[in-house]
């Protein structure tokens, strides 16, 4: 594993209340790969992903020790700044969750709130970030009818696309394809596949085959521990621990 | 082009401000920005809510100098209330008891007639009846009470008079039927709502075991409605209990217990109509005043039973189904259910269940029937005697020998100007705070106790207002007589309104939007200004319409405050009194002989404008519910 | 259109609705274009002086072109405390001070400007035309409860009096009832017109009320050692009529500017006329 690191977790915990929901967690994500973490429900991989991009904080009850580095830099250092830090490493749900404002608009707000007031300028940004997340052919000539009109894969790649129109370094994934059916989901797991040569994609999901289609990296998480992290057809084929191979194999979970 | 997205400017780290992600200094300014809003709205909630205290704080602090003076159990328990004897007394128990009577009359005709006429709108009318019937009964709950009053005064008094061969009219029965004619559309709206929320599939179950439709209402749907009529009926009971002018106006006002108790012709005297009569003449500062606050007091610790019942019954309608329920609710229900067989069962055992439900749905039809005809007169009265007051000269003249000829103008343009002062007043005030408990704080208890002091303040009657106005700004503040004094009354009257719905509003908010909002680096100010409040605007929008009606109804809060008899001018500053249009027709009625024209009009006047206000209101709740369900 | 900018649109309309009633509010000072120039003042108080006081001003303003007179309501006890205070230019008053008014405004100066009646007032169908004090008295403290124990017909007796706060009420305890409490079961009312409603609807009530209250109903005279006299205004201004009670106007310290002139009015002989003709009794003239 000799690739650029991008996010760099050193010795994470992570308590909600008294709940220990992540247990010395240390993980380096490459940059500009697709990284998936696997693991049965409440094993605590979506809160890792909310640790990366400081999404935990707005949980009162949740309370963190250990580092979080991004690009080499403690992201929950007293003087780092929240805002700033979500904008360089964006989030996609696991439902998705447009605003109720039309198409043109949901790509739109995170440009505004950043500053960007040009009309050109945000054109461009909404074409090329619809373009970046294969949606713009299909709602080109129905921007501004209401977001919510568009059918769930729709939705979610209009999500996707409002990431883009930020830019981001990073991109965290939260089961992204939970909510959709087959067709939408290959479409999604494509486009996955495509962001990873511009950025770096962090997704959990329970779909095995999908973290073996899509991924290039997979961390195996158990109970709040991180219990294997390696390439994906390493983790697939030849897994390291028997923990993961009987998850792998369908053993539990 | 994906330069410009993905490569932007390498990255320099996060903390210092203006050298993070944003190459200019907006990141820095948007921050400054949210934390001087943040700041902002917690002053503004804390300013709010410290009100919400001190108005609290303010009656109770008066209302004990009675008991020092009195004694807490001759205060309560007296059966004298006579300040202006020689020996003056000051027993509310007299009041307390008309306050019961007239309330427990009014919901006992209020609550077969309410419920028979929800059952009728969600399960008997055809749909378009029901479109028809549902918004006129709400908008009657909009309704100024002090043109049911000034009904009641002219005909219901003498009608009772002379039906029933009493030597008078004014009685505990004119005040319950008065009452019970105003809690009818809330109840009916509210318990119209529960009944259609019971699940399609517990009706098709029923229906699907060949029950019929009566059965199918009478065992599953009314009992499954059961919670949401409780917390209807208490909302009604409420309305009841609060109201101050149209009860003053028929009762006749007599501090005594019946005798026997349960003479319903006899005079009864309400709390509220106690403070109504007696609060603008009082000297300050005596004993009379403080017992007055005693009274208010009283009141509003009735408020608080009345509040806490419902919040039970509500919290069981939330709670999950088929859990344990507490004993207490377990026998309402079984009690309730059993009356509803006692009702039905002469229906039942005898004859068959077809020949039972045409006679249920009989009973039920003739419900409607009496509540629509009961509002449709008080309607056409107003509206066949008051078209012919309705002028140019009217609309635009100043009043001239006492209201007797001329217009209603002054009356008019007051009125916008005490809603328009109020509502600036209560709305910034309000939005904020909404704001501030629902985006910024956790549920803790200083929060919860926050908002029971906002419901027991939304639940007190308005007459419980006017009084505070008066002692505090009027006197304690030297404002006087003034715009100013009604317009903040009027404001801290429907603050807590605006407060509860402002947050029913952002509540309704789902969170993944926030999340989205916050996953794109938006600050927390960012996201509730551009992201939670625009969908919430409509719920906002609808609450602020809602307290414009009441506001623009009201009498008894601006009529020790701003209200004046008569000016033949605008006013030209917040410190000079202005006409209002209930308190024109409510002096008119009582004052004033020989304008029985001119008070018919202004009660048309204002009916259509506190109707017209109604409709929009609802109308616009109509587009949003449509909108939502795309 | 669809639903979304439906609302979208229904909330502009509604926002204009709101900025349309605030700004209502706001141009307080701008709308009111006949608004007089210089010299404004209120007069507030008493709701028994107020016609008087209401009428003045319309006549006052028609021979004084450009001046502000604000005329209101409250009741006795907030003229006294808006003259005492200066919250108000002129207070009114249907009662002379308390002792403890007095004592905390002692500038205050009472301006006598008219006296008020007290009428008994019963259904015109009742066939009593005349009571004695006494008997008024036993009907207002429960003694007598049928018109046959008066010498009337057989019919309960519904007693009407205004509130325990009205400065009528306050005299006529004082003055009929020798300070002894009413029957319970008297209705109240807090207004004179509210009972004179009541007694025009009500076959067997009796009420009391202002002298200019009598449409409608019939006035009692009353029997003075043996002689009944009726309420007339020559026998009212001449004291032959034994219930009356002073009105007064109110100013802190001796008035000035509009006060001054407005209150000259009042005594004047066109403001006398004023009193005679709303039926009350004039003091001057």
């Amino acid at each position: 594993m000799d690739e650029f690191t991008v996010i760099e977790t050193r010795d994470l915990n992570l308590w909600y209340g008294k709940k220990h929901a992540l247990i010395d967690i240390s993980v380096k994500i490459p940059k500009n790969r697709v990284t998936a973490l696997i693991g049965p429900s409440g094993c605590g991989k979506s809160t890792l992903l909310r640790c990366c991009n400081r999404m935990n904080d707005l949980i009162d009850s949740s309370r963190i020790t250990g580092n979080v580095l991004f690009n080499g830099e403690d992201i929950y250092d007293g003087h780092a700044d929240a805002y700033a830090v979500r904008e360089k490493i964006g989030m996609v749900f696991q439902k998705p969750n447009p605003f109720p404002k039309n198409i043109y608009e949901n790509v739109a707000y995170g440009p505004r709130i950043h500053g960007v007031g040009d009309k050109r300028k945000l054109d461009r940004i909404v074409e090329e970030s619809l373009k970046g997340a294969a949606l713009w052919d299909e709602v080109k000539d129905r921007l501004y009818e209401p977001a919510l009109s568009l059918s769930g894969g729709q939705q979610q790649r209009l999500c996707i696309a409002r990431t883009l129109a930020v830019g981001p370094e990073v991109i965290l994934m939260d089961e992204p394809c939970s909510a959709l059916d087959p067709i939408a989901t290959a479409k999604i797991e494509d486009l996955i596949i495509r962001l990873a040569r511009d950025y770096t994609v962090v997704i959990v999901t329970h779909n095995m085959q999908q973290a073996a289609r899509a991924s290039d990296y997979t961390g195996f998480m158990y109970l709040g521990r991180l219990v294997e992290f390696d390439k994906t057809t390493k983790i697939f084929e030849d897994p390291g621990e028997e923990l993961t191979e009987n998850y792998i194999t369908g053993r539990f979970g | 082009m994906k330069k410009e997205q993905a490569a932007p400017v390498p990255f320099q780290g996060f903390g210092r401000p203006g050298v993070g992600t944003d190459p200019t200094s907006a990141g820095a300014k948007r921050q400054l920005v949210d934390r001087i809003v943040g700041k902002l709205l917690f002053f503004v909630a804390l300013f709010a809510i410290v009100t919400v205290f001190f108005i609290i704080v303010f009656l109770i602090r008066d209302g004990y100098q009675i008991v020092l003076e009195t004694g807490l159990w001759n205060f309560l328990a007296g059966q004298d209330w006579n300040p202006a004897g020689q020996n003056p007394a000051y027993g509310v128990l007299p009041l307390i008891v008309g306050t019961i009577l007239v309330t427990a009359l009014a919901m006992a005709i209020a609550i077969p007639l309410s419920i028979g006429s929800a059952v009728f709108i969600a399960e008997i009318a055809a749909a378009r009846t029901k479109a028809a019937i549902k918004p006129a009964i709400e908008l009657l709950a909009g309704i100024p009470s002090v043109v049911y009053g000034f009904f009641g005064l002219i005909l219901l008094t003498d009608w009772i008079r002379i039906a029933f061969d009493q030597p008078s009219g004014s009685s505990w029965l004119a005040g319950s039927i008065l009452l019970a004619v105003m809690a009818i559309p809330t109840i009916t709206s509210v318990a119209e709502d529960a009944i259609s929320s019971v699940p399609r599939e517990f009706r098709e179950g029923s229906l699907a075991l060949g029950a019929t439709r009566w059965q199918t209402v009478r065992n599953v749907v009314v009992p499954g409605a059961l919670p949401g009529i409780s917390a209807a009926i208490i909302l009604g009971m409420g309305r009841a209990i609060g109201e101050t002018m149209a009860v003053l106006m028929v009762t006749g006002n007599a501090a005594v217990i019946p005798d026997p108790i349960t003479d319903v012709f006899s005079p009864v005297r309400t709390l509220t109509g106690t403070l109504g009569i007696e609060m603008g003449e009082v000297a300050f500062g005596s004993t009379h005043y403080h017992a007055l606050f005693g009274v208010a007091v009283v009141l509003l610790f009735i408020t608080l039973a009345i509040n806490s019942a419902s919040r039970i019954v509500i919290s069981r309608i939330q709670g999950p189904q088929g859990t344990a329920r507490p004993t207490a609710h377990r026998a309402l229900v079984a009690a309730a259910s059993r009356i509803a067989h006692a009702v039905s069962a002469p229906f039942g055992g005898v004859v068959s269940p077809r020949t039972s439900q045409r006679c249920a749905f009989f009973l039920i039809s003739l419900s409607v029937v009496i509540v629509l005809a009961a509002l449709g007169m008080i309607l056409f009265g107003i509206v066949v005697n008051g078209a012919g007051a309705i002028s140019w000269e009217f609309l635009t003249g100043s009043p001239r020998d006492l209201g007797r000829a001329g217009g209603i103008f002054p009356a008019i343009v007051g009125t916008f100007y005490l809603v328009g002062g109020g509502l600036a007043i209560a709305l910034p005030l309000g939005i904020a705070t909404a704001i501030y408990l629902i985006e910024y704080t956790a549920e803790t208890p200083l929060t919860r106790s926050i908002r029971a002091a906002v419901d027991l303040l939304n639940g007190t009657p308005s007459i419980v207002f006017g009084l505070f106005g008066f002692a505090f700004l009027v006197i304690f503040l030297n404002f006087g007589i003034s715009l100013i004094a009604g317009q903040i009354t009027l404001g801290l009257m429907i603050l807590p309104t605006i407060i509860r719905t402002t947050e029913e509003s952002l509540r309704s908010i789902p969170g993944s939007l926030r999340e989205g909002s916050y996953a794109l680096g938006a600050t927390k100010w960012q996201t509730i200004s551009r992201v939670v409040l625009p969908p919430a605007l409509p719920g906002i929008l609808t609450g602020a319409i809602l307290s414009i009606g009441r506001a623009a109804g009201e009498t008894a809060p601006i009529m020790f405050t701003a209200a004046i008899f008569s000016s033949r001018y605008l006013p030209s500053s917040l410190s000079e009194p202005v006409m209002a249009l209930p308190y024109h027709l409510f002096v008119l009625t009582t004052s004033v002989p020989g304008a029985s024209v001119q008070s018919y009009g202004t009660a048309l006047v204002l009916l259509l404008l506190v109707l017209v206000i109604y409709l929009a209101a609802i109308l616009i709740r109509r587009r949003y519910n449509r909108a939502k369900v795309m | 259109m669809t639903g979304k900018s439906l609302s979208g649109t229904t909330a502009v309309a509604v926002a204009g609705i709101l900025v349309a009633f605030l700004m209502a509010a706001g141009c307080l000072g701008g709308q009111s274009s006949d608004t007089p120039g210089s010299q404004q003042i209120t007069v507030t108080g008493s709701t028994t002086v107020l016609p008087i006081a209401e009428k003045a001003r319309e006549a006052f303003e028609e021979s004084h072109a450009s001046t502000g007179i604000m005329v209101s309501g409250g009741g006795s006890s907030v003229g006294v405390k808006a003259a005492g205070e200066g919250t108000a230019d002129i207070g009114t008053s249907s009662r002379d001070l308390k002792p403890e008014e007095t004592a905390g405004y002692p500038d205050l100066v009472k301006h006598h400007i008219a006296d008020d009646a007290i009428l008994l007032i019963v259904n015109p169908g009742n066939a009593v035309d005349r009571l004695a004090l006494d008997e008024v008295r036993g009907i207002y403290n429960g003694t007598y409860t049928n018109w046959n124990q008066v010498g009337g017909p057989d019919a309960q007796i519904v007693v009407v009096g205004r509130d325990s706060a009205s400065g009528t009420r306050e005299f006529f305890s004082e003055y009929v009832l020798k300070n002894e409490d009413f029957v319970k079961t008297q209705e109240e009312f807090n207004s004179n017109g509210g009972i004179q409603q009541k007694i025009s609807q009500t076959p067997g009530a009796i009420g009391y009320v202002g002298l200019g209250y009598t449409e409608g109903v019939k006035a009692l005279a009353l029997d003075v050692n043996g002689t009944a006299v009726e309420p007339t205004l020559e026998k009212i201004t001449s004291k032959q009529y034994p219930i009356s009670r002073p009105l007064f106007m109110l100013t802190n310290g001796e008035p000035d500017g509009l006060a001054r002139q407005y209150l000259d009015f009042v005594m004047s002989g066109e403001g006398q006329q004023i009193v005679a003709s709303l039926d009350y009794i004039p003091v001057q003239g």
